[in-house]
């Protein structure tokens, strides 16, 4: 902040003399400790949007270090253009930074969303996408995993609370005291939102949640919401392809497409715009 | 007349002490400005993410601060007023020293820089750098190439339009 380094400056020259803008620093040496007991006293904090972020951008590095990104510009633009339309719609339009759109160079479908607005989708389920609204739809999905907050709920409550003891035992210390320890419960936060994203998969119920959010953000953005139950069906056709991917970590079963389908059926004839977008998505390469 | 010698001494450090005062003062100080440098902002309705979006903010826009809460700011921007986050502008290349930080210890300090008050309060960016060292296998620089992406604006206004999309 511009006015606070120049009042930083003077301060420096000013401060043998106690008076003035000086003299409101000293005086803060008798809130400190008021300020370190307030510390102590955030015992049962939730994890904050910023800690979220660092934790996202961990588990996207941790993805990204055994996949690669597929770097077509065109792709990517078009690909975070159909997100940022339904991240708009969602019922969390702004995280910390920001929602970002990638797409994992691998023919097997799939998609994950880290926490704080990372999302993949692979090259394979754009493919297993016929358009535009199908797309939307994984994107809506994926963007309601990030704003239910599904990733960072699968930190361990034990561990957070672990977190959350050291740095009240820290308080007083420098930051590197505490380092050790807490890189160590970073890394078992990582591990934790790692192996549900992409290996375990989500609860039911985080599924369904997720869905119906889906729904109604597409239902805002003025896609079809009938293209979730539309993919879903096609996922469950294929579903003898493989119990990998996609289908370890949103399972499509016949309950979930039941409850899809009585909030939004796939539509039989689509729209004339529809067909706009159907028509942009296969202009797109990929 | 003589001019006392003391008073020539100390005039230089008076004129100082003006200065200092002058500048400190929020009142005189004039209106303080930010430069946005993250993508796709809003100005929200209220000082948290799930705050209805009022206004979009461009990536390099000027926004007059009017008023500060913990991370928050309330700001102005062609005629509206909302709440932007302080994560939507360019962070503080250097953590401000304070001597008192120095005396009592970084972790008590409440500084309004980024890094500082970070520091000491859980998952952030020195942690992610410890990780990071020690994980050297994690693609971070393809992370920072995800996050580097930007949607234009003028763009995305376009492509739902197009689209039949709703804005
Ligand atoms: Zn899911």
């Amino acid at each position: 902040m511009r006015r606070r380094s120049l009042c930083g400056i003077f301060l420096a020259a000013a401060l043998s003399l106690v008076w003035g803008c000086a003299g409101m620093d000293y005086a803060s040496i008798a809130t400190i400790a008021v300020k370190t007991t307030a510390k102590a006293a955030e015992a049962s904090r939730p994890i904050s949007d910023s800690e979220e972020y660092y934790i996202g951008r961990a588990v996207a590095a941790r993805v990204l270090g055994t996949n690669r990104l597929v770097q077509d510009p065109q792709l990517i633009a078009y690909v975070n253009e159909v997100g940022e339309t339904v991240a708009r719609k969602s019922p969390r339009p702004n995280t910390y930074k920001g929602y970002h759109f990638a797409v994992l160079d691998t023919d097997v479908p799939n998609a994950f969303a880290c926490p704080g607005g990372i999302i993949f989708v692979t090259k394979g389920l754009v493919l297993m996408c016929g358009n535009e609204d199908e797309l939307a739809a994984v994107l809506a999905h994926e963007v309601g995993h990030v704003a239910n907050k599904d990733g960072i709920n699968s930190i361990s409550k034990a561990r957070w609370t672990q977190v959350l003891t050291t740095l009240g035992t820290e308080t007083a210390k420098q930051y590197a005291g505490a380092g050790g320890q807490i890189i160590s419960l970073f890394e078992g936060s990582i591990d934790d939102v790692f192996k549900t994203i992409v290996v375990n998969g989500y609860s039911r119920s985080a599924e369904e949640a997720a869905d119906a959010e889906a729904v109604a953000t597409l239902r805002k953005a003025g896609y079809d919401p009938g293209a979730l139950s539309a993919l879903l069906t096609k996922m469950m056709a294929k579903q003898g392809a493989g119990s990998s991917g996609i289908f370890k970590t949103h399972p499509p079963t016949s309950e979930r497409l039941a409850k899809l389908k009585s909030i939004a059926p796939a539509t039989e004839t689509p729209s004339k715009l529809e067909a706009v977008r159907t028509k942009r998505f296969k202009s797109v390469k990929i | 007349m003589k001019v006392p010698a003391w008073w020539i001494k100390s005039r230089g450090w008076l004129l100082l002490l003006v200065l200092a005062a002058l500048l400190c003062s929020p009142a005189l100080a004039g209106a303080e400005t930010m430069k946005v440098s993250q993508a796709n902002q809003s100005l929200l309705s209220e000082p948290n993410f799930s705050g209805t979006p009022i206004a979009p903010v461009p990536t390099g826009a000027e926004v007059t601060v009017v008023t500060t809460s913990g991370d928050w700011l309330k700001v102005e921007y062609q005629g509206n007023t909302g709440w932007m986050h302080r994560g939507a502008f360019a962070q503080a290349e250097t953590p401000k020293i304070n001597p008192l930080g120095m005396l009592f210890g970084g972790g008590v300090q409440q500084t309004k820089s980024d890094e500082v008050a970070l520091a000491g309060k859980g998952f952030t960016p020195e942690v992610e750098a410890s990780y990071r060292q020690k994980h050297p296998e994690m693609n971070f620089a393809l992370v920072d190439q995800v996050e580097g992406f930007k949607v234009d604006s003028a763009k995305l206004q376009t492509f739902i339009k197009d689209g039949g999309l709703n804005p």
